[in-house]
């Protein structure tokens, strides 16, 4: 009974000694273990005389109780060190890279393509399509644009044959679209078209979005709001747009239209030519040739064309200088859109 | 055109500073590009339209500037005075409906020489160059000026005096001014002395009886000649002049003697002499032309409200002659304005002088309509999404393609990509014929991208391509390809699949995206690619294109350092790949039972595919059987020599109830005895 203060005293030394779980099991065992000493003694418990027995029984169950708690507590802790541990030993780089196929991008012409159809879609307007090489009267006759008129100076073409050419415009699905589809229409007609012409600011093939709505009702004031509408959609709200005279053959009467200078905001600079505007649409009232040359009645029916080159509008949107650089296909500037 | 501030002010007497001039042309429709400061003076670079000849000059600008200030016009000197009479040059047209009016004046006793510096200074500061003839320089002054082109004969050296206008006919020939010998088009009107051509009419002189130095009289004409038939013989010529221009624009006939008349003043003026009066055959007289129109039409075209009366005045500043009708009023526009022809035209008039500022802005009113997009194009869509989900840069590229690319291809003479269209005037050789394919640019986009340092190369194009099928028009048809590269760089985490299966991979997903399935590999015939690792993809039975490996021959014809020689390329008919989308989809029951998977591992002859051992497997067709995966292929060590080993994992489920373990084994062991019979392979131990 006497030696219960120094085995106490050993229990605590060797605990303290303590570094790992399997060491707490060793102590556990010793301890407390079957054959253990404190175990051990309260088995040998009633071999201690009887006026002593309860006291040092009590005592001894004291001890146990100590020894247990005290392990439970040092376990709990050695767990969390040794998961510290662990996790210290697992720790990973996590600035190398990640591990993953890079996705590829849409050409910028054709983020702005599906930008500008999404705008008119979401007015109304069906998406149409028309063929690249075209007939001579569907891009040039139909649009009251005749051979040995001067207005065909305004597009240099590529021939496929005297009556074949590859488009100048996109302006031929209009005729097509009439061709075959009664009033009201309102439809836009995206896609390639060709020039014979290349310079910094000229490519022989571009691309266009051309617009026409026709009803019984449409008037200049019409095509002024939906084209403001679109250019306030696309370049924001307070961009000023302007309207002034122009010549197509195929509009009557027909519109230039200007936005104020995105980059200067109309103070006047390079881009602008110091003008404050960027030219950025054609447009018009239908021709009433047009519309007798698709077989409508003239006197019936009124609308709008506009067209608008794509390239340009990217150009715009994202200050590039050189359009040829669309169609150069280097990876490093496709990679930035 | 450039127009000269200072020469405007002789017309018009503007007070606004030259910008505020320059803005007001713009809004009128004569767009100034460009305003510059020369010396003393300011030079406009007008953009004139073709619709508007009418302001080809200095005097047609000076009445535009006028209609927009709301100032009077002035007009130049041109009093010829006691006039001799029109002695000597007899005048005969020929053929009339080529030329509606011819008038001229003899000037005798004149002077050649050199231009006062007025004169040359204002020429060249529009742009044309003194030619050290104060004859030659007037009628280029008066062009610029008052926009009629006129020509100046040496009048000795007209035949028998005699002017005659009508067209060439057979082998005519004419030395033009520019010292070229031309041979003239039949129909080309050219004006004719008694024996022969002394110039091209309306385009240029000839050299002969044109003047020199030691000219002492002259003829100078003033006409009117077809504008369609100036353009026809401009271009037949390839010819074009100052004059030419404005002639085959429209030049204004009612006003062509006073042209005459200020050239005639100014010569004098210049080099001395005497005029006589003018020779004038006029046969076809110019009617001017009634236009109807109604103010509340053109108002509900503009979606304006504009009064009759207001219209009117406004079309009156703009030189266009009206007469009220009630409640219509009909217009008369000058010869000048042949563009204006209907009531469509007045109504750009009204509009231009209103301002197309003040026009208001409105919504239309017709009713909401299903805009949209159709199907087609969501599918389109799809197909750029999922190339791009997959690595793929889009790329766009011209639509032409080099003659040679179609051998480097060494497509066979019989190939649909031979049928090509051919453009007749190419920018470039090398751009002379339009797509049959899209493989020719991807590989130049390849060799582009490489040779400035790429490694790494996933592109892709959807575009058209034409074939000639002897149509009146090409077949225009969708074709997505692609070009797939890797160099393969040290990269940190490893384990990529072979290119092949990497790119095969990128279209498996797009057939997943586009839900279109059963796509299978065969052998491809394509004669550019390497014959072992190019497939054809086939769906029943009709081809959606090719994937593979370029042969090794078309790598090295394009003469590019590459560091691994496999260079990856794919092409696919659009249309063909979308017909097999289905059109609507339809739910199927997620499983409420667990799935029994089962491993067979086989040793198979080299020669028998992945496709053939799947497709026995399909065959033997259990119900429970909901999968098949290829999990393993292997060939080398612990496989025997021609021999290789794939392993499959089969999927058995019964949607109605959970399988027993002994059930599937059953069914596991049958099917693997029927694969060991159908392809005379066995288990790998």
């Amino acid at each position: 009974m006497d030696e219960l203060p120094s085995l106490k005293q050993q229990f605590l030394e060797e605990t303290d000694r303590i570094s790992d779980l399997a060491g707490l099991q060793l102590v556990r065992a010793k301890y407390l273990g079957k054959k253990g000493i404190v175990t051990s003694q309260l088995k040998a418990l009633s071999s201690v005389p009887a006026d002593k027995r309860r006291e040092y029984g009590k005592a001894l169950n004291e001890m146990k109780g100590f020894a247990e708690e005290t392990l439970k507590g040092l376990e709990l802790s050695l767990k969390e060190t040794e998961k510290a541990k662990r996790l210290l030993a697992e720790k990973t780089d996590i600035t190398l890279p990640g591990r993953f196929t890079p996705f590829g991008r849409r050409h910028p012409i054709s983020q702005v393509l599906s930008e500008i159809e999404d705008i008119f879609v979401s007015m109304g307007f069906r998406v149409e399509d028309g063929p690249e090489i075209e007939l001579d009267y569907y891009n040039f006759e139909a649009l009251n644009i005749p051979k040995d008129h001067p207005a065909r100076d305004m597009q240099d073409t590529f021939y496929v044959s005297d009556d074949v050419v590859l488009r100048t415009h996109t302006s031929p699905v209009q005729v097509r679209v009439m061709e075959k589809h009664k009033p009201p229409l309102k439809i836009i007609a995206p896609g390639k078209v060709y020039r014979c012409d290349a310079d910094v600011s000229h490519t022989a093939m571009f691309h266009q979005v051309e617009g026409l709505m026709v009803d019984t009702d449409i008037s200049f004031s019409d095509l002024k709001g939906v084209l403001e509408l679109f250019i306030h959609t696309f370049f924001g709200r307070d961009i000023p747009v302007r309207f002034r005279p122009s010549y197509f053959p195929f509009t009557e009467p027909s519109a230039e239209v200007d936005m104020g200078c995105i980059f200067c905001s109309g103070g006047g600079c390079r881009m602008c030519k110091g003008t404050g505007w960027i030219e950025i649409l054609g447009s018009g009232l239908v021709n009433p040739r047009v519309f007798e040359m698709a077989g409508y009645n003239s006197e019936d029916y009124t609308g709008f064309a506009f067209g608008m080159g794509v390239e340009r509008i990217t150009l715009l949107k994202y200050s590039i200088d050189d359009i040829r650089l669309f169609f150069e296909n280097d990876i490093r500037f496709l990679r930035q859109f | 055109m450039k127009v000269s501030f200072d020469w405007l002010k002789d017309f018009v007497d503007v007070q606004a500073a030259p910008p505020e001039v320059a803005d007001r042309l713009t809004m009128a429709g004569l767009e100034v590009e460009g305003v510059e400061d020369v010396g003393d003076d300011v030079l406009f670079e007008v953009n004139v339209t073709p619709n508007r000849p009418d302001c080809l000059s200095i005097l047609g600008i000076a009445r535009e500037t006028a209609a927009a200030f709301g100032l009077p016009l002035k007009t130049p000197a041109a009093e010829i005075g006691g006039e001799l009479p029109p002695a000597g040059v007899t005048v005969e047209i020929i053929a009339p409906e080529l030329c509606h009016r011819y008038a001229g004046r003899l000037i005798t006793g004149i002077k050649v020489a050199d231009s006062p510096a007025w004169i040359k200074d204002r020429l060249e500061k529009c742009g044309i160059r003194s030619l050290n003839s104060n004859i030659v320089d007037v009628t280029n002054y008066v062009l610029l000026e008052l926009g009629h082109p006129l020509h100046a004969f040496d009048a000795d050296k007209l035949a028998e005096s005699m002017i005659r206008i009508a067209t060439a006919g057979e082998k005519a020939s004419i030395a033009t001014l520019d010292g070229v010998e031309r041979k003239l088009p039949a129909e080309a009107l050219l004006i004719w002395d008694s024996r022969r051509p002394v110039a091209v009419a309306g385009i240029m002189g000839g050299e002969e009886s044109s003047v020199k130095s030691d000219t002492v009289n002259i003829f100078l004409e003033s006409a009117y000649f077809l504008p369609s038939s100036i353009r026809r013989t401009s271009k037949k010529l390839g010819l074009r002049t100052e004059s030419s221009y404005r002639f085959e624009r429209g030049t204004d006939i009612e006003f062509l003697e006073k042209a005459l008349d200020r050239a005639a003043f100014l010569i004098r003026e210049t080099g001395g002499g005497e005029v006589h009066a003018i020779v004038d055959v006029y046969p076809r007289k110019y009617v001017p032309l009634r236009v109807e129109a109604d103010h509340r039409r053109i108002n509900s075209l503009l979606g304006t409200d504009i009064s009759k009366d207001e219209m009117r005045n406004m079309l009156s500043g703009a030189g266009i002659r009206t007469e009220d009708h009630g409640e219509t009023f009909a217009a008369f526009p000058p010869a000048y304005r042949r563009d204006v022809t209907r009531y469509v035209d007045l109504a750009e008039e009204v509009a231009r002088i209103y301002n197309y500022d003040n026009i208001p802005v409105t919504l239309p009113k017709t009713p909401l309509s299903g805009g949209g997009v159709t199907r087609k194009e969501k599918d389109r869509e799809q197909l750029h999404e999922s190339m791009r989900k997959s690595g793929f840069t889009e790329v766009i590229n011209y639509s032409f393609m080099n003659p040679a690319d179609l051998d480097l291809l060494a497509l066979p003479d019989d190939d649909i990509r031979r049928r090509h269209v051919s453009v007749l005037n190419p920018l470039r050789q090398e751009d002379s014929l339009m797509r049959t394919t899209l493989l020719p640019s991807l590989l130049n986009n390849f060799v582009y991208n490489i040779s400035r340092g790429a490694g790494d190369l996933r592109l892709y194009e959807l575009s058209k391509v034409f074939i000639d099928r002897g149509e009146r028009l090409p077949d225009e048809e969708s074709r997505l390809g692609g070009i797939f590269y890797r160099e393969g760089l040290p990269s940190i985490w490893k384990e990529e699949a072979p290119a092949f299966f990497t790119l095969k991979g990128a279209l498996g997903s797009l057939f997943g995206e586009l839900k279109v399935g059963d796509v299978e590999f065969v052998q491809s015939e394509e004669v550019f690619l390497h014959s072992g690792k190019s497939a054809d993809m086939v769906r029943e039975g009709r081809k959606l294109g090719f994937i593979g490996e370029l042969a090794p021959g078309v790598v090295e014809s394009l003469r590019l350092k590459v560091r691994k020689p496999e260079v990856l390329v794919f092409e696919m008919d659009v249309e063909v790949l979308l017909s097999f989308v289905p059109e609507t989809l339809r739910y199927s029951p997620v499983p409420k039972y667990p799935p029994i998977e089962r491993d067979v591992a086989l040793i198979l002859d080299e020669h028998i595919t992945a496709a053939a051992v799947r497709k026995v497997i399909n065959e033997f067709g259990s119900p429970y059987m909901e999968d098949v995966e290829l999990f393993d292929a292997y060939r080398g060590k612990n496989i025997p020599e021609k021999k290789k080993s794939l392993a499959f994992r089969i999927i058995y489920r019964s949607p109605d109830r959970t399988l027993t373990d002994d059930e599937v084994e059953t069914v596991h062991q049958e099917l693997v005895e029927f694969i060991l019979r159908e392809t005379g392979g066995e288990i790998r131990g």
